[in-house]
């Protein structure tokens, strides 16, 4: 069936219909659509009937050049995605997985898939086999190349409550970095820009730990939607702080966009968390490629 | 698929919309609810939503944006949701449970303006139980109760649960089992939830086939095979709150999940829940906008399910 076809016209219950969502220009950071762990390529394209269908302008795959459980090992599907990259540069864009446990590797994986490739940036993933967080000085190498690409930087937070006694972040997996870990890279590195994704799961805590970093944005997606979340984010850190990820197919943009739709700001704030604070952040590394952005 | 506005809908639709906008207290059989708790005076011509899963009162661990019953009745209103069946969080801690159901139908009474239709609770594990379910269902005249099992700390093989069971369906009262909360890997580090396990619902149900019984925030608790025993062998009810994953809603009834091919959820079994205000209510509509739903299918989750279990009999 048609996307853009709906039974019920959405703003009869007082939520934005398409073409609302369409005017709010949403970049979709957090794009799981080639998650290997299933079937990618096909996957991807029953995603894209929902990003059609909800409006989104763009997403940003975070699964190309490297999964999650091996960051620096290619995919068998890595060909037939760059073809979709280069096929729909005004859709598609990639971020690539990497691992500071193998700063190395990591950077030589920069070369080749963001100087080199079509790669916007990179993404710290969740846990890794030396259990070394994003604050190790590992980290250094990565961050200062990053730099100097224009790269966007994106880094997998949470903060499980574990342990014994029990304590906010002990239940973490080895090697996943919390907001704090962030805060602790983001001193270093105070001119360089970094996202703090997923709020750190518990948002309450991951947005006190980064509030003091200006240069350390949030990312809401992949927890569940907490009303009043967002007002606490925009009231602590500022609207120009805040991107946003949609976390499909794992999660429903339902879910992402409700957390941001839930908040009493302004319509230009809604813009600014919904694409325009990426597209400030990413603007750089778009005209070092060629790439149209209009932000 | 043809684009229905509101004004289309209510041209193309005057049936539905005959029957969606009978008061409530007609449409179904509510003798037992006071004409407060029967319906909101405020309806006009069009779908409206009954929102099955809300609570009242603070969230023990954060002041909640639609905290204050009155506000969460405007958010509520806004959002064209006229009815909705009310849990108290006090449930989660307080000892005394008469306490938490009057002080629930109270509030209700006094700052819902006929929104809101109060669930009040047991907890097994409390003694005299059977006498805070009398009191619920002969004093306050409530239509159902609302357990939450992680924090009661008694869950479904409890010894006495299927005698819970088997009250609440001579009463014909609903049972709503919030399975779960919040996400446990934030929890307060002081709060240690243990797991509940579903599975000895099925055969209680089948013993007692009266029973009302539905399942609030329960995806990803219950899944798999478990979740298609239950729709398969019992009438349970399930609300949308955390059915979870792009286009879900559309894919519990499809049969056609992300991750595997499962059994369809007939549509009959699903309810609007929103789970606020814990969750923004945005969460639950745009579920039903995400899925390229029918018409028909939005307006048996929005409204008309959740009619129908209440006035069975």
């Amino acid at each position: 069936m048609n996307p853009q076809d709906f039974a019920l016209d959405p703003s009869v219950f007082g939520i934005p219909n398409r073409q609302q969502l369409l005017e709010y220009r949403i970049w979709d950071s957090h794009y799981h659509g080639f998650l290997t762990s299933r079937e990618p390529i096909e996957m991807h394209k029953r995603m894209m009937f929902y990003v059609e269908r909800m409006g989104i302008e763009r997403v940003i795959a975070l699964d190309v050049g490297g999964t999650l459980k091996k960051p620096l090992s290619p995919s068998p599907y890595d060909e037939e995605i760059l073809k979709m990259i280069k096929n729909n540069k005004d859709k598609l864009s990639a971020i690539t997985p990497i691992d500071p446990g193998y700063p190395h590797e990591s950077c030589d994986k920069m070369e080749e898939w963001i100087r080199n490739g079509p790669g916007i940036g990179i993404k710290y993933v969740g846990g890794n086999e030396l259990g070394v967080t994003c604050d190790h000085p590992n980290s250094d190498r990565i961050i200062q190349l990053a730099a100097e690409l224009g790269a966007v930087i994106y880094i997998h937070t949470w903060i499980k409550v574990g342990g014994s006694p029990r304590v906010p972040g002990k239940g973490n997996l080895s090697g996943e970095s919390t907001p704090m870990d962030v805060a602790k890279l983001a001193r270093r590195f105070p001119d360089v820009q970094m996202i703090c994704g997923h709020a750190g799961g518990d948002w309450e805590m991951g947005v006190r730990a980064i509030r003091a970093h200006e240069n350390v944005l949030l990312e809401f997606s992949g927890g569940d939607p907490n009303s009043g979340s967002v007002d606490f984010a925009v009231n602590e850190l500022g609207a120009d702080r805040i991107v946003w990820g949609g976390h499909g197919p794992s999660r429903s943009y339902a879910t992402e966009l409700s957390k941001v739709l839930d908040a009493s700001i302004t319509h230009s704030e809604r813009m600014k968390i919904f694409g325009e604070n990426y597209r400030k952040l990413a603007e750089d590394i778009f005209r070092k490629k060629s790439l149209p952005i209009k932000v | 698929m043809k684009k229905v506005n509101r004004r289309t809908f209510l041209s193309d639709s005057l049936l539905a919309t005959a029957a969606l906008s009978l008061p409530i207290s007609t449409a179904a059989n509510t003798k037992s609810l006071s004409s407060q708790e029967t319906g909101p005076s405020y309806q006009d011509n069009g779908p409206y939503i009954i929102d099955t899963n809300v609570n009242l009162f603070d969230w023990p661990f954060r002041s909640l944006k639609y905290g204050k019953t009155q506000d969460l009745r405007e958010k509520l209103k806004q959002h064209r949701i006229t009815q909705a069946w009310a849990g108290n969080y006090e449930a989660l801690f307080y000892k005394n449970i008469d306490a938490v159901n009057s002080r629930l139908v109270e509030e209700c009474r006094k700052n819902g303006d006929g929104m809101f239709i109060p669930f009040g609770t047991v907890n097994l594990n409390w003694p005299d139980w059977e006498e805070d379910l009398r009191r619920c269902h002969e004093v306050y005249k409530m239509p159902g109760i609302r357990i939450y099992p992680l924090y009661q700390t008694f869950d479904m093989e409890h010894p006495e649960f299927p005698k819970l069971i088997e009250q609440l369906a001579k009463r014909d009262m609903i049972l709503q089992i919030a399975v779960k909360m919040e996400d446990a890997r934030h929890h307060h580090p002081i709060v240690h939830v243990r797991d509940i396990n579903a599975e000895p619902l099925i055969d209680i149900m089948k013993k007692i086939p009266s029973a009302k019984v539905q399942l609030l925030h329960w995806n990803r608790h219950i899944n798999g095979k478990l979740l298609e025993r239950l729709v398969q062998e019992t009438k349970v009810a399930l609300d949308i709150s955390r059915v979870e994953g792009s286009g879900a809603v559309g894919h519990l009834i499809e049969g056609e999940q992300w991750t595997r091919k499962s059994k369809p959820v007939p549509v009959e079994r699903l309810f609007f829940g929103s789970h606020a205000p814990f969750f923004p209510v945005e969460s639950s509509i745009i579920k039903l906008f995400e899925a390229p739903l029918t018409l028909d299918q939005i307006l048996a989750i929005i409204n008309n399910n959740a009619r129908r279990f209440l006035r069975q009999g």
